[in-house]
């Protein structure tokens, strides 16, 4: 079904290829009823073996044949002795290595080679791993002979190392070869583990075998050999800046430490007698063993997401018992269990305050940045200065671009903001086709960067004007902002994840393309909306705000719904709370 | 040293609009070949070609041109006492063809001509220690096995039978460096493989667990100069992988960051304007797999001839609606 030409024919050739056809659809039927009746008498005999082979060379997906053969073979080990088994199965792995040759991406052939080693009586791993070399050498991208390397190796215990050096011949050769920068991808996590301790040297290379599931999530790798992938790295893009291969691998050795999984930030608000609690990742509180202590009390209360559609949410709010802290005059101690993680924050509400919280800054956390330890600065600052050599002879190469850029930000983001947006300029221009990637991206990072900057000044106002955003990302970060302003971007919504701003006051979103305020739900303080110049075209679009009690102030001039008729009398309907209405 | 960019040119003639009613008459006939050696070779796949044949002619709204008597006549002779469902008769059963059984019974709302007790008991009879799933009793394992059987299981309402916690564990151990999904834990990332395991996350509300962001961008990479789509880095565009990146974009949310002009007009070079159908590859050999492929891309992208499409189980909407079931998509 895959790359097969249409070529134009005579009718004459037509029928030719018409009666040919015909002659070798008699044959196939005869073989494959002949396989079908012996195998429904129970006959496991050497012809079986015969005429399943003829028709699986031509036909090797036909998976019931392998069955079939497997049947037999299982069959023959119980009648035949041990040397004897060991030669039909040999002659078994000669079939197989015509049948991959022929068609070298059958998933019935190489997993069928797989049950035959594994039933050998004495297994020939080494021929196996030559098998796969082979292989590779003709295509050298081909996952399935991969993935039978990746098992042999476990088998029979191949050393890590010596795999990661047959990446590096396999590079060494030709750098273009998305398959092996993958298995350094995995190999090097495995050799030279990122230490626990954050300063030691590598640990001693381990020289056994890989467990069962080599994959972790954080992949990370230490210090010292990632200093060695940047070289080799190099040496690649450098030789051929356009292959995307290095540029990936490069991209992941640039990645982040994994957060630690902890609550970030707990809030307590009197008024509405509600705690909101932030995490690092998204969770489900209903099923983690979330814990809420209140003045030595345990609690019982209901944790709900900030949006029916999440299951899973960084933030998660709940209702006090009405009473419970209402009193200012009284003073209370929080704590939020994560019981599940051991892990817990306290948060204490003093007499006389309306509200409280306790959190890490994202300055604490380093959330946007690399890491890598800050003394490897110098090597980041190094591998800047390679990039921008090779921008110089290559100017139009968006992977070399990309790349500069993502090392600037984990250099230092805000110092780097301007030539960042530069670059991502140009990036839309000669990448055209991933411009709203790059608008995205270009997005988060300066959502960072304004996020870096209000923790800096220590304010709780989130201001992001006329910086092109597309889209809105980190919202839990902003749990306890109270004034956003959003306006002059190409915003098209306000998502569901918006919800997550509990504390928010005033929102300024003018001059946008909104069409959707999905994420204005059950906002407890929001009284102020500007939403001039946007695309809100019907009432329905309006019906989020509805659930916001403290709404007074909503500006809607410039929008397609102020030409809807009564739209006076039906907004008073739908928000009474709303006294300043401009439209 | 490095390779050229493959890629295929569009030329300038190629097909720029929707030959639906060819593509009906091209399907219809298909099955009516019955004696025909390239079909007989393909026996051993039918019970997934009739998923294709049938799910494109719903999205065209042709549905009722196929003989619905007869196929649900050879599913039910296809299921076997252990409850899987084989290809064909006399072939062997497999998680494949038990979810492709399942997919065509939806289309006819007839799920209830298969004992579906047994196909659930078969189902998680195939789950192992380690959450993954074998696609038969012959034990070979693959995140393609892991989306059947929790698919198969969501279209007939029985999720909660397998164990959902450790089948997530063993997807999420496929996870790769670059935000991709492969075929087993170590295994390289791979469109296929992507969308199996990012339907498969959908399906068990398990999303969040996606990188988006870094899958995104290996996926959004996949788009070659001719506007098409290949599956890895380093290879052709293809009609079937353009459907398997773009479906997995549409389910992390990030469909935007591909220039879906540009791919309208690959998928619609794919098409044979003489017999009907697409093929993989402008002036290829045109099949029922990339036909389907073919249309159920224009409906993601939007076109408005086709009936909408569900990126995850690959079916028209309005069935999974009809047995109310709608899996998670990132917003
Ligand atoms: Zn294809």
């Amino acid at each position: 079904m895959h790359g097969r030409v249409k070529v134009k024919s005579t009718a004459q050739q037509e029928e030719e290829k018409r009666k040919e056809r015909e002659k070798k659809l008699k044959i196939y039927v005869a073989a494959r009823d002949a396989c079908f009746s012996k195998r429904k008498e129970g006959i496991w005999d050497d012809e079986a073996l015969q005429v399943t082979q003829q028709l699986l060379s031509s036909n090797p997906d036909f998976a019931t044949l392998w069955n079939y053969r497997r049947e037999i073979l299982m069959h023959l080990e119980t009648v035949r002795d041990e040397e004897e088994v060991q030669k039909i199965y040999q002659a078994e792995l000669s079939f197989l290595e015509s049948c991959l040759k022929v068609n070298p991406k059958s998933y019935g052939s190489w997993h069928h080679r797989g049950w035959v080693s594994t039933r050998l009586p004495r297994p020939d791993w080494a021929r196996e791993l030559g098998l796969c070399d082979r292989c590779l050498s003709l295509d050298d991208r081909n996952f399935h002979c991969w993935d039978y390397r990746r098992m042999v190796v476990k088998m029979s215990g191949v050393p890590v190392d010596q795999e990661l050096a047959f990446t590096d011949r396999l590079i060494g050769s030709n750098f273009s070869n998305y398959s092996s920068w993958h298995y350094r991808s995995t190999l090097l996590p495995l050799l030279h583990p990122e230490s626990p301790e954050p300063h030691s040297p590598c640990r001693e290379p381990r020289r056994a075998s890989p467990p069962p599931s080599p994959q972790t999530h954080s992949h990370r790798v230490c210090e010292e050999q990632l200093l060695k992938e940047y070289e080799l790295v190099q040496n690649a893009f450098f030789t051929d800046p356009n292959d995307q291969s290095a540029w990936f691998y490069y991209r992941w050795l640039l990645g982040r430490a994994e957060r630690e999984e902890m609550i970030s930030c707990v809030y307590v608000s009197r008024d509405e007698e509600r705690v909101a609690v932030a995490f690092s990742r998204p969770v489900n509180a209903q099923s983690v063993g979330l814990l809420l202590v209140l003045d030595g009390q345990p609690q019982r209360v209901e944790w709900r997401s900030v949006h029916p559609r999440f299951k899973h949410s960084p933030v998660w709010i709940c209702d006090l018992p009405p009473g419970t802290i209402s009193d200012v005059t009284n003073e209370h101690n929080l704590t939020v269990h994560w019981t599940e993680k051991h892990t817990h924050r306290d948060c204490a509400l003093y007499t006389g305050r309306s509200e409280s919280w306790c959190r890490d800054s994202a300055t604490d956390q380093e959330l946007f940045r690399s890491e890598l330890s800050v003394e490897k600065t110098s090597v980041l600052q190094s591998e800047l200065q390679s990039c921008n050599q090779l921008q110089e002879l290559e100017p139009l190469n968006k992977w070399c671009l990309l790349t500069i850029i993502l090392l600037m930000r984990a250099l230092d983001p805000l110092g780097y903001e301007k030539e960042t947006l530069a670059h991502f300029q140009t990036l839309k221009e000669v990448d055209s086709m991933r411009s709203a990637y790059y608008s995205d991206l270009c997005s988060k990072f300066m959502i960072e960067n304004t996020i870096l900057k209000m923790e800096y000044a220590e304010v709780r106002v989130f201001s992001i004007s006329d910086k092109n955003l597309t889209t809105l990302c980190h919202l839990d970060q902003l749990l306890l902002v109270t004034h956003i302003n959003l306006s002059s971007n190409q915003l098209q919504r306000l998502p569901p994840q918006f919800a997550m701003l509990q504390c928010l006051e005033v929102l300024e979103a003018d001059n946008n393309s909104i069409d959707n305020l999905e994420g204005l739900f059950h906002l407890p303080k929001l009284e102020e909306v500007l939403l001039k110049n946007n695309q809100i075209s019907t009432l329905a679009d309006l019906q989020p705000l509805a659930s916001c009690p403290k709404l007074k102030r909503l500006d809607l001039r410039g929008n397609p719904v102020t030409q809807t008729a009564n739209i006076e009398s039906e907004l008073t309907e739908l928000l009474p709370s709303v006294t300043d209405l401009q439209l | 040293m490095g390779t050229q960019v493959k890629d295929v040119i569009i030329k300038p003639d190629a097909t720029s609009t929707l030959l639906l009613d060819k593509h009906a008459d091209y399907i219809a006939a298909y099955g009516s070949k019955k004696d025909d050696y390239e079909y007989t070779l393909s026996e051993y796949l039918r019970m997934s070609g009739i998923y294709w044949g049938l799910t494109v002619m719903d999205l065209m709204g042709q549905l009722h041109r196929m003989n619905r008597q007869e196929i649900i006549d050879f599913i039910k002779a296809c299921q076997h006492e252990c409850g899987g469902i084989s290809a064909s008769i006399g072939h062997d059963p497999h998680l494949l063809y038990t979810l492709s059984a399942v997919q065509i019974l939806c289309l006819y709302d007839s799920v209830d001509a298969l004992d579906v007790d047994k196909v659930v008991e078969y189902i998680k009879g195939l789950q192992q220690e380690d959450g993954s799933f074998a696609g038969d009793k012959w034990g070979e394992i693959d995140t393609r096995f892991s989306f059947c059987a929790v698919a198969t299981l969501a279209l007939l309402g029985k999720m909660d039978t397998i164990n959902v916690d450790k089948a997530v564990e063993f997807v999420l151990s496929c996870m790769n460096f670059d935000g991709g999904f492969g075929c087993r834990p170590g295994s390289e990332s791979h469109a296929g493989q992507i969308y199996c395991c990012s339907g498969f996350l959908s399906l068990t509300g398990q999303l969040h667990q996606v990188n988006a962001d870094l899958l995104g961008w290996w996926l959004c990479e996949r788009q070659l100069p001719s506007g098409g789509l290949n599956g890895r880095p380093e290879k052709l565009p293809d009609v079937c992988y353009s459907w398997w990146v773009l479906a997995s974009l549409k389910i992390i949310g990030r469909i935007h960051w591909i220039d879906k002009a540009k791919l309208r007009s690959f998928i619609l070079a794919c098409q044979d304007e003489e017999t009907g159908g697409f093929a993989d590859r402008p002036g290829d050999m045109v099949d029922p797999f990339h036909t389907l492929f073919g249309v159920a891309g224009l409906s993601l992208l939007g076109d408005e001839q086709i009936k909408p499409v569900n990126p995850v189980l690959c079916m028209p909407e309005d069935v999974l609606q009809r047995i109310n079931l709608q899996p998670d998509l990132l917003s």
